[in-house]
């Protein structure tokens, strides 16, 4: 994450991005103010239930806080290009697994590097079982574990690497490797 | 032995790009066959992450050294932590510094200002002042979305009823998981949400199955961004791989309460 927002702090926000982070929160907001002019009963609730669930999250949020800090100093990009370049055998799976693991940011930032290992070779398997493995996001694990339970968290891990490999495997059979070259 | 020049033009004549990051495109040179290749800058369109897909590009291409006129702290620190030599302060045509490059004229007089400069900035310092920045930004961008979803989970718990819920969830297994993973493919924005979501739903009643399909579904499934990853590796791989993650959702759901409850028992 840190390493794909790092290469963006000399630009400014682009408009479109503020107004699509800002829009949802905005709208709900509108709501609430509707809601406090005509049913100030229920906005009252509302608000208070919204509150509670900011007093369960403050805490694995700042833990959430720690934790990318800890992958912005130790996890660098070098790592994961070279993890993704390892090819389509089974060690390059397991790298490739690694890499989606480790791996943060938007995944729009992704896809140009994605097209550029894929133009140069590098499989479908090897690709999807990345992006598959990007659903396992390290950060985020206080809060899920916060909502849900650690083996709960864990089982749902050790699916999501066995599932990417399943799809990794599947993927390499139904689309051939040149697909989308030339798009 | 493979380098990386950033350039302004597509061939050896170009002139040398000021920008590494930005720069039009990375001419990939082979300096033992004489061969290159000049691939377009993911970076060039200087939207976000512009500096380091650059680094990636570099990185992919397994280059020993990049040749530019100016690599932000940033994009040299990941370079050289991944063993690629910078050389900055370069200008002429590409031509010319690669001819510099092999008789070994630059290496003396760039690295050494390179190397100079970077003791004096005590790069672990940099690198967590760096870290606590990006750290911060990145925690910046959540909140948003974020005290969006927890008010709107206010809302949802004042006003959806349980009644409302069990017509959408029936405590069939299959229909609920199904619906699960239907909510998570449409929705998309930073998993945390879906925790917040998932949980909500848990204390109505929902079952665990049908909120694991939509935890799964809504990181694994893109349909907002399938336009993205249609154009960057292909129509068949996105459609297909998006399909699959849809399928697998159901499975993973159900083994994951199926073994959770195996556990715990």
């Amino acid at each position: 994450m840190s390493l794909l927002n790092a290469g963006s702090s000399q630009k400014p926000k682009d408009k479109k991005t503020v107004m699509r982070m800002v829009l949802f929160p905005a709208f709900v907001l509108l709501v609430y103010g509707i809601l406090f002019i005509t049913m100030q009963d229920k906005a009252f609730l509302a608000l208070k239930s919204s509150g509670n669930v900011f007093l369960n999250i403050i805490w694995p949020l700042a833990l959430v806080f720690v934790v990318m800090l800890v992958f912005n100093l130790f996890v660098k990009p070098g790592q994961i290009a070279k993890f993704l370049g390892e090819g389509s055998g089974f060690r390059g799976i397991i790298l490739s697994a690694a890499a989606g693991i480790i791996s943060v940011g938007p995944i729009y930032a992704w896809y140009p590097l994605l097209r550029e290992l894929k133009r140069k070779g590098a499989g479908n398997s090897p690709l999807s079982v990345f992006l598959y493995n990007r659903a396992i996001k390290l950060p985020l694990l206080p809060i899920m574990i916060a909502y849900f339970c650690w083996e709960y968290v864990l089982i749902l891990a050790g699916l999501t690497v066995l599932g990417s490999i399943a799809i990794g495997y599947c993927l390499g059979f139904l689309v051939r490797n040149n697909d989308g070259l030339q798009a | 032995m493979k380098i990386a020049i950033s350039a302004e033009g597509p061939d050896l004549k170009s002139a040398v790009a000021h920008k590494f990051g930005t720069s039009q495109y990375l001419l990939i040179v082979d300096l033992n066959s004489g061969d290159f290749e000049a691939v377009p800058n993911p970076g060039s369109s200087g939207q976000r992450a512009a500096g380091i897909q650059a680094v990636l590009l570099a990185i992919s291409e397994d280059v020993k050294a990049v040749l530019t006129g100016y690599c932000s702290p940033v994009a040299y620190r990941h370079l050289t932590a991944s063993g690629v030599e910078v050389l900055a302060g370069l200008s002429g045509t590409v031509g010319e510094v690669i001819d510099k490059y092999q008789k070994g004229e630059l290496q003396k007089s760039v690295r050494s200002k390179v190397e100079l400069k970077s003791k004096d900035s005590k790069i672990d310092k940099a690198a967590l002042t760096q870290a606590v920045r990006s750290s911060a930004k990145q925690f910046v961008n959540l909140l948003p979305m974020l005290i969006g979803v927890v008010l709107l989970i206010g809302l949802f718990s004042t006003f959806v009823s349980r009644e409302f819920l069990a017509s959408i969830f029936s405590g069939n297994l299959a229909l609920d998981t199904l619906w699960g993973t239907c909510f998570g493919s449409i929705f998309a924005g930073n998993p945390i949400n879906s925790y917040l979501i998932g949980g909500e739903l848990l204390k109505h009643g929902v079952s665990l199955f049908a909120v694991t399909a939509l935890i799964v579904a809504w990181v694994t499934v893109g349909l907002v961004q399938l336009p993205a990853e249609m154009a960057a590796l292909g129509k068949r791989f996105a459609l297909v791989r998006n399909a699959l993650c849809f399928i697998l959702s159901i499975p993973i759901a159900i083994l994951t309460v199926v073994i959770l409850n195996l556990i715990i028992r």
